[in-house]
C-alpha cells in the first residue's frame, strides 16, 4: 500500500457524497465560498491539519478527516495501547496491546484510505515548539488531560497576532463523560478559550483529610486511606502506580481490611481502581458524536461550505437527547491592552486623555515620545494577565490627569 | 497478612477489563442485555456501519446487514467499513466483514436478500431481532416495514433515520419502553416527615444535651431533622411546620447547637427540604399504575408489569408508600454514627422488600408466570422512585395539531423535518432522487411543504404567538429567523446534497442511534420520544414531538 498521497489514489466518484456540499453554496454559505475545483484542491492538497491524541476521540477523529478528504494529518500522541481501550478505540485490536496509539492508528487509516498521509508522533506535545505548531491550518483537540489542553491552548493563544492570519490557528477541542460530551471552537485572540471556561469544568471530588483519617463513612473515604495514607507509609519511596493492577489489589486489600473494621460496605476492586485513576467513564458512541462534531467544525472551517459553531456544544444523551449549542463568552483576564485601553477611554469618572500605561518600572503602552510608542505597540495586543500579574497595579499616566492613577488588577 | 496476597483472585477477567469503561455506566445487568441482542440494520451505507461500529465495540450479540446491493466507487469512499478494493463485491458480506474485526465476541451475518421479498413473504424474520434500524429507506418501502413491526405489540422497536449533506433525523417506533433503572438524578424518599420506627425512636432517645461536644457535633443530620419535626410538632398541636414557618424551623434547629461550628447542623439548615418532602407516592409511579398492562396482568405479562402492579398493591397499605431505598447520601458525621444509622435504613428496606416479594410471589401465582429473579427484584425495588414508560406512536403518522405546536417551539427542527420528508416525497412520486443543486426539483419539493402545511392549517398568522410559546432557544441557536426562512434555507441544503452520506454526518448518527439503541437494548437511560433533529449547518439538535 502507497503511504504517499498521489493524486491517482483517488478513483472516480471517490468523492461523490462530499462534493455534492463543495459543488455549491448552500443558502447559509458565505459568500466568499470558492464552490468547485478551488475549494477542493485546498481540503485535498493544500491543508495540513494536526490532531492531538489518539485515543477515544482521536481514533474517531483520524478516520472521520481522511475519509473527509484531508490528505495530510499529523497526530500526536504519548500513550500506549491497554485493553480496556479496546471498547472504543476502534483502530487498535488485541495484537496492538502496548504499542504506541499514534503509531498504530497513522498506519491503520493508511492502509484503509488509501492516499491519505498520517504522519505520528509519539511522544508529548511539549516537545514541540512554535515552528512546529506554525505549519498547520488547524488543530484538533481529543484529550482526557486538562492540563495538556490548557498547554495546547496556551500555546495557539500565544502565536496568534492578529495582524497576521496565517498566526491564528483555529482549535477545536472535544471531550466526553459517559453519555455526555461537548465540542467547541477556539479562534485564538478572538473567541473564547479553553482558560476562560475552566469554571465550567466539573471538580473532583476531594475527600477531607480528617474523614479519611478518622471518621470514614464510605468505602471511597477507605480507598483514600488505602492509598494517600497507607501506601506511602508502608510502602516508602515505592511510587504508586495506578496502571500497575498489583498495586491496585494491593490497595483494595488495605481498604477492604479497613472497610470491614468500620462495617463499611461496597469496596470492590473495581471501585478501587476508580477511585484512584479518577476513571472517567468512556463508550463509543458518545466519542463518536463529538468526534464527529469537531470533524464536521474542522471541515466547515478549511472548505467555508457552511458557518462554523461560534462556539460551543454541549450534548447531554442520558435522557433523550438534549443539546445546547451557544456562544461562550471570553473572560476578561483575557483582556488585551488595546481593550482595556478602550475600557478606559470609556470610563466617565477617570477622564483620562491618551493614557500611558506601566507596570512598575516596566512600560505597558506609552503615547509619546513617537519612538517609545512604536516600541511599546506591539504590547497593544497582548493579554493583560500576561503582562501584570493578578493582585499588582497599573499605573496610567495621562496629560489631562494631575497625577497618575493606579488600578489593582484581579483576575476572575 | 499480606493484604495483595488475599485479594489476587479479585483482578477483573479479560471481559470486564475490556469493557471497563462502560460497565460503571450501565453494569453487569445492562452488559448481559446488550450480549443477548440481535439487531437489524437495513442496508450498508456509511451511516449504517457507523451505527454498528459503535454497537459491535461495546460488544452486542449478534447484527445483521440486509442489503443486496454492491459496492459502488461510491461507497468505498465515504465508509470507514469498505476498501477500495471491496469495489464491485457484495456491500452487507464486505461492511459485516471489517466489523467483526472490531470484537471476536460479536457474531455477524450478511443477508444479501431483497428487503421488499422479505417483507411479502416472510415478515416473520424481522420479528426474530431485538431491534430493527433502517437508514436512508426508501419512502414506500419504509411504510411496510413500519405498518409490520407496529401490526405486532410484541415486536421489535423500529429506529428510523434519515440524512442528507448537513441535515438529519431519527425517531424510533415503539408501543411502550418500559425503564427500571433510568439514572435520572431523583432522590428517593427518606420519610423523614414520617419516620419509621426504629428511626424514629433513635431519634427520640437519643440524649442529645448529654452528649458531650465531639458527639453532638457527630449527630447526623437526618437524626437533628427528625427530632426538630417531633419537637415542632409538640409545639404546634402535632402539626408540620408549614413552608412559611420555614424561617422559625431553621432556628429552631440552630437553638439545638451546642457550639457555633457545629457543620451537621449547618447541614440540616441546607438540607432542611428533605423534613418537607412529604412520603407518599410520587404522583409520576402512581400514573403508571392505570396502565393496563398494569392493571390486566396475564401469562404474557412481562417482569416490569407484574412487579409494578405488585408495587401498586404494597403502596396501598401502610405507610402508603414505595419500598424504602437502603442507600444512604454521605452525611456529616463520624463512622459509628453514620454506620448505625445506615443500619437502620438498611433493616427497614430489607423488610419491606421482603413485604414486596411476598406480594409479588401471590401477584406471580395469580397471573401464571414465571418466578422474577431475585437480582432483578432487587434492581427494581431500588429504583422505584425512577420507574418510566414511554408511550410511543407509529412512524409517519404527523399529528396536524402537534405540528403546529412544534412550528412555534421549534420552528428550525420542524423545517428540517419538512424539508427531509419532501426529499423522500419526491422519491416516492417520481422514482428517482432530486439531482444536486436542481432549481426545478427544489420548486416541486417546495410545493410538497406547503400543501403539507396548508392540509395541517398552517398560515403565517399562525407564526405570531400572543399565548406566552417560548422558542425553544436552547434547539434553536442564536439567530432568529422566521419558520418560513428556515423552511426555505432546510429545503436549500437538501437540493444542495440530496444524496450525501457525509463522512461526519454518518459518524454523528452512528453515535447518536447507537446511544439510542443502547439505552432500548438495557432499558437503561431515557431515550427519545419524537424525532430528534440534527443541524450540522448550525451545530444544533432539538426533539420535536408531532
Ligand atoms: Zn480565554
Amino acid at each position: 500500500m502507497s503511504q504517499i498521497p498521489t493524486a491517482n489514489a483517488d478513483w472516480p466518484e471517490r468523492y461523490y457524497h462530499l462534493d455534492q456540499i463543495l459543488d455549491r453554496p448552500g443558502p447559509r454559505t458565505d459568500e466568499a465560498f470558492p464552490a468547485g475545483d478551488q475549494v477542493k484542491e485546498f481540503l485535498r492538497e493544500g491543508c495540513k491539519i494536526l490532531v492531538i491524541g489518539a485515543g477515544g476521540l482521536g481514533c474517531e477523529i483520524l478516520a472521520n478527516l481522511a475519509l473527509s478528504g484531508f490528505k495530510d494529518i499529523h497526530v500526536i500522541d504519548m500513550d500506549t495501547i491497554d485493553i480496556s481501550n479496546l471498547n472504543r478505540q476502534f483502530l487498535f485490536r488485541p495484537k496492538d496491546v502496548g504499542k504506541p496509539k499514534a503509531t498504530v492508528a497513522a498506519a491503520f487509516v493508511m492502509d484503509r484510505v488509501p492516499g491519505v498521509k498520517v504522519t505520528p508522533y509519539y511522544g508529548k506535545i511539549q516537545d514541540k515548539d512554535d515552528d512546529y505548531y506554525m505549519q498547520f491550518n488547524l488543530v484538533i483537540c481529543g484529550l482526557d488531560s486538562i492540563e495538556a489542553r490548557r498547554w495546547m491552548n496556551a500555546t495557539l493563544v500565544g502565536m496568534a497576532d492578529p495582524d497576521v492570519p496565517e498566526t491564528i490557528k483555529p482549535l477545536i477541542d472535544g471531550g466526553t463523560e459517559g453519555f455526555k460530551g461537548q465540542a467547541r471552537v477556539i479562534i485564538p485572540g478572538l473567541s473564547s478559550c479553553y482558560e476562560c471556561s475552566l469554571d465550567m469544568l466539573n471538580k473532583q471530588t476531594a475527600f477531607p483529610i480528617c474523614t479519611i483519617a478518622n471518621t470514614p463513612r464510605q468505602p471511597e473515604h477507605c480507598i483514600e486511606w488505602a492509598s494517600v495514607l497507607e501506601w506511602p507509609r508502608i510502602k516508602g519511596d515505592l511510587k504508586l502506580d495506578t496502571d500497575d493492577p498489583d498495586h491496585i489489589s494491593w490497595l483494595y486489600g488495605v481498604a477492604s481490611a479497613r472497610a470491614q473494621e468500620f462495617k463499611i460496605e461496597g469496596v470492590t476492586w473495581s471501585l478501587t481502581q476508580g477511585v484512584v485513576k479518577n476513571i472517567i467513564p468512556a463508550i463509543a458512541s458518545t466519542n463518536a458524536i463529538i468526534a464527529a462534531s469537531c470533524c464536521t467544525e474542522a471541515l466547515k472551517i478549511a472548505t467555508t461550505s457552511a458557518p462554523y459553531l461560534d462556539n460551543y456544544f454541549m450534548l447531554i444523551g442520558t435522557e433523550g437527547v438534549y443539546s445546547f449549542t451557544f456562544q461562550h463568552e471570553r473572560k476578561p483576564d483575557y483582556l488585551i491592552v488595546e481593550e482595556f485601553l478602550d475600557w478606559l477611554l470609556e470610563k466617565q469618572d477617570i477622564q483620562a486623555k491618551k493614557p500611558s500605561l506601566s507596570y512598575g518600572n516596566t512600560p505597558i503602552y506609552l503615547q509619546a515620545p513617537p519612538q517609545l510608542e512604536q516600541a511599546t505597540r506591539k504590547n497593544l495586543q497582548r493579554k493583560v494577565s500576561e503582562i501584570v500579574p493578578a493582585g499588582n497595579e497599573i499605573t496610567v499616566t495621562s496629560v489631562s490627569l494631575p497625577f497618575s492613577l493606579t488600578l489593582k488588577v484581579e483576575y476572575v | 497478612m499480606d493484604p495483595a496476597s488475599t485479594s489476587k483472585s479479585e483482578q477483573p477477567d479479560s471481559h470486564t477489563r475490556r469493557y471497563d469503561r462502560q460497565l460503571r455506566l450501565w453494569a453487569a445487568s445492562g452488559q448481559q442485555a446488550l450480549e443477548l441482542s440481535r439487531v437489524l440494520v437495513i442496508s450498508g451505507s456509511a451511516t449504517s456501519t457507523s451505527i454498528l461500529k459503535n454497537l459491535v465495540l461495546p460488544g452486542i450479540g449478534q447484527f445483521t446487514i440486509l442489503d443486496s446491493a454492491r459496492v459502488t466507487p461510491q461507497d468505498a469512499g465515504n465508509n470507514f467499513f469498505l476498501h477500495r478494493d471491496s469495489i464491485g463485491k457484495s456491500r452487507a458480506e464486505e461492511s459485516v466483514r471489517f466489523l467483526l474485526e472490531l470484537n471476536d465476541s460479536v457474531k455477524g451475518t450478511a443477508d444479501t436478500s431483497d428487503l421488499a421479498s422479505i417483507l411479502d413473504e416472510r415478515p416473520q424474520y424481522l420479528k426474530s431481532f431485538t431491534l430493527v434500524i433502517a437508514h436512508n429507506l426508501r419512502e414506500l418501502t419504509l411504510k411496510k416495514l413500519s405498518s409490520i413491526l407496529w401490526g405486532d405489540i410484541s415486536g421489535p422497536p423500529l429506529i428510523v433515520v434519515r440524512s442528507a449533506g448537513f441535515l438529519a433525523e431519527f425517531s424510533i417506533q415503539f408501543h411502550e419502553h418500559t425503564i427500571m433503572d433510568s439514572h435520572t438524578d431523583d432522590i428517593p424518599s427518606y420519610r423523614l416527615d414520617n419516620a419509621f420506627p426504629a428511626l424514629a425512636k433513635h431519634a427520640l432517645d437519643l440524649d442529645f444535651d448529654a452528649l458531650d461536644v465531639t458527639d453532638h457535633a457527630h449527630i447526623p443530620y437526618f437524626v437533628i431533622l427528625v427530632r426538630a419535626l417531633h419537637d415542632w410538632k409538640q409545639a404546634h398541636g402535632g402539626k408540620a411546620p408549614e413552608y412559611k414557618q420555614l424561617k422559625d424551623f431553621k432556628a429552631q434547629i440552630l437553638r439545638m447547637k451546642k457550639k457555633e461550628d457545629e457543620e451537621n447542623f449547618d447541614e440540616a439548615i441546607t438540607q432542611v427540604f428533605k423534613a418537607y418532602q412529604k412520603t407518599t407516592v410520587p404522583s409520576e409511579i402512581r400514573a403508571l399504575f392505570s396502565n393496563p398492562s398494569c392493571v390486566n396482568l396475564d401469562e404474557s405479562s412481562s417482569p416490569f408489569f407484574v412487579m409494578l402492579h405488585a408495587l401498586d398493591l404494597f403502596t396501598r397499605k401502610e405507610p402508603y408508600t414505595l419500598p424504602l431505598s437502603p442507600k444512604l447520601p454521605d452525611i456529616k458525621s463520624d463512622t459509628v454514627n453514620y454506620i448505625h444509622l445506615q443500619g437502620l435504613y438498611k433493616a427497614q428496606a430489607n423488610a419491606e422488600k421482603a413485604e414486596f416479594t411476598r406480594i409479588l410471589e401471590e401477584v406471580v401465582a395469580k397471573a401464571g408466570v414465571a418466578p422474577v429473579p431475585s437480582s432483578v427484584i432487587d434492581e427494581f425495588v431500588r429504583n422505584c422512585h425512577q420507574l418510566k414508560i414511554l408511550k410511543g406512536k407509529q412512524w409517519d403518522q404527523d399529528d396536524n395539531s402537534a405540528l403546529l405546536e412544534a412550528i412555534a417551539t421549534n420552528p428550525a427542527q420542524v423545517g428540517t423535518h419538512l424539508a427531509l420528508s419532501a426529499l423522500f416525497a419526491f422519491e416516492a412520486a417520481h422514482k428517482r432522487w432530486p439531482l444536486p443543486g436542481s432549481e426545478a426539483d427544489l420548486a416541486v419539493a417546495q410545493e410538497w411543504i406547503d400543501a403539507k402545511l396548508s392540509a395541517a392549517g398552517w398560515n403565517e398568522e399562525s407564526v405570531v404567538q400572543d399565548d406566552g410559546t417560548q422558542v425553544d432557544e436552547a434547539a434553536t441557536g442564536p439567530q432568529s429567523l422566521t419558520f418560513r426562512e428556515h423552511v426555505s434555507n432546510a429545503m436549500g441544503e437538501i437540493i444542495r446534497a440530496p444524496t450525501a452520506d457525509l463522512p461526519t454526518t454518518a459518524a454523528l448518527l452512528g453515535g447518536f442511534i447507537a446511544q439510542e439503541a443502547i439505552k432500548l437494548i438495557t432499558r437503561q437511560y431515557v431515550p427519545i420520544n419524537g424525532v430528534c433533529v440534527i443541524d450540522l449547518i448550525s451545530s444544533t439538535t432539538g426533539t420535536i414531538k408531532i
